[in-house]
């Protein structure tokens, strides 16, 4: 009976702290014809976590579901692009993650990967004092940054407690 | 130790073979493999002309070592006598090299401009060429390329030029080629559909060559030198990874002497590519 709590605690607080990318959504540039974009697919699904991939040559758009309980970091995306010759711009991503630091500068960590971002409003006036210390689920936009390189800031467009 | 070994490729290696990848299939072209990708070709290219047809066939095989380095190798076959001079697109050496993508400006969807370099070793295969060169001892040569262009969804324009020599054996040497190509390429906005459906492109390719004289027993053959201007439309399909592409060209221009080589009248190509991309991406 013990044994079988303490599983039931452990899997609960596994839950409770879950940490990851659920959507990312980058605009590729460079991408010309059908052989780029499968290449593009093929190293996305080649991720660990990642349940699918679509890709519109016409704009660019690499869109990628990820499972439930993923670890997959942000780096592994930015080079299955750079790795097809390609480059990215801004990532839009909808992650989950703790917050930590303080409400005037807040980071995220995205347990189970090495990811930290500091943490920057896309508009003024979002209050997030009340959700420090929490697991939160955000919506927000990583600039683009250098190759092999992983911006280090989230400009959020929301911030919620997550379930 | 990576770029050890492409380096040393590119000191034993370049493809003067045709059709690298997916692109115009006469023309030269400036993309490379992606990392870890193998890529396999395997076509025809056919001259037909007075003295009758010659036919080169081969596979060609590419590995890209980074995403701007591809070291490739082709190994031709040729079949029957057209007695015409040396080419770059058929022939019986086999060649290794390495190509590198050394400019790769991708600034907007869909588009890239972009500049390729190759170099490579050229080394006599098993079978004797045909007609005045057919006599020849045959040494092993050096062929160099550089291209560079334009890629978009809608449109493709690439020029480049490239070199080969040949060293001299018992008195005898093979003539330098020297080649240039100007291409266009369009996709009409009805096919710039999704990659999970068939993409069509299509080509006006504009080739030249210039053959050197040849070298006979220490004696340069009278009239042995020819330049040549050819052009004509090629077709690119593609799904997937797997890329068809076939074309033809008619001359332009002819300075060949018909008393050292036969009267080419028109060049053909298909050619059949296989892109294995991969899916490894480092662990974070």
């Amino acid at each position: 009976m013990k044994k079988i709590l303490a599983i039931g605690f452990v899997a609960l607080s596994t839950l409770s702290a879950r940490a990851e990318y659920e959507l990312v959504n980058l605009t590729v540039f460079g991408m010309d014809c059908a052989p780029c974009a499968h290449a593009i697919h093929v190293s996305m699904k080649g991720i660990q976590g990642v349940d699918t991939v679509d890709v519109d040559l016409n704009t660019g758009l690499v869109s990628i579901k990820l499972t439930p309980g993923n670890s997959a970091a942000m780096r592994q995306f930015n080079q299955a692009v750079e790795k097809n010759g390609f480059t990215h711009k801004d990532a839009n991503v909808v992650v989950r993650g703790q917050l930590s630091g303080s409400a005037q500068a807040p980071f995220l960590d995205v347990i189970g990967t090495k990811d930290r971002y500091a943490l920057t409003p896309l508009t003024a006036g979002t209050d997030i004092s009340g959700l420090m210390g929490k697991t939160v689920l955000i919506d927000g936009v990583l600039p683009q940054s250098g190759k092999g390189k992983v911006s280090d800031t989230l400009r959020y467009k929301s911030v919620t407690e997550a379930r | 130790m990576k770029y050890l070994m492409v380096l040393a490729c590119a000191v034993i290696a370049t493809s003067k073979a045709f059709a690298a990848d997916h692109g115009p299939v006469f023309s030269y072209a400036t993309p490379v493999n992606s990392e870890r990708e193998f890529s396999f070709d395997t076509g025809i290219f056919g001259r037909y002309g007075s003295q009758g047809t010659q036919l080169s066939t081969g596979s060609g095989f590419g590995y890209g070592v980074t995403p701007h380095i591809t070291v490739n190798a082709f190994l031709p076959a040729s079949f029957g006598s057209g007695d015409l001079p040396e080419s770059r697109m058929s022939g019986t050496d086999w060649s290794a090299g390495a190509s590198w993508r050394f400019l790769h400006s991708v600034t907007s969807v869909g588009k890239r401009i972009e500049s390729t370099a190759s170099l490579g070793l050229v080394v006599p295969g098993p079978q004797q060429d045909s007609g005045v060169l057919g006599s020849l001892h045959r040494a092993p040569g050096v062929a160099a390329t550089l291209v560079t262009g334009l890629a978009s969804r809608s449109q493709y324009v690439w020029v480049g030029g490239g070199y080969t020599c040949f060293a001299e054996v018992s008195n005898d040497r093979r003539p330098d080629i020297i080649s240039w190509s100007a291409v266009y390429g369009y996709r009409p906005p009805s096919l710039r559909r999704g990659y999970d459906k068939w993409d069509y492109r299509g080509f006006a390719e504009l080739t030249g060559e210039h053959t050197g004289a040849v070298r006979s027993g220490g004696i340069i053959l009278p009239d042995s030198s020819s330049t040549t201007v050819w052009f004509g439309p090629s077709v690119l399909a593609i799904f997937k990874n797997i890329a068809i592409e076939s074309g033809v060209q008619g001359p332009l221009f002819r300075d060949v002497s018909e008393s050292v080589y036969g009267r080419e009248r028109i060049r053909f190509a298909i050619n059949f590519s296989y892109l294995k991309y991969s899916s490894h991406t480092s662990s974070h």
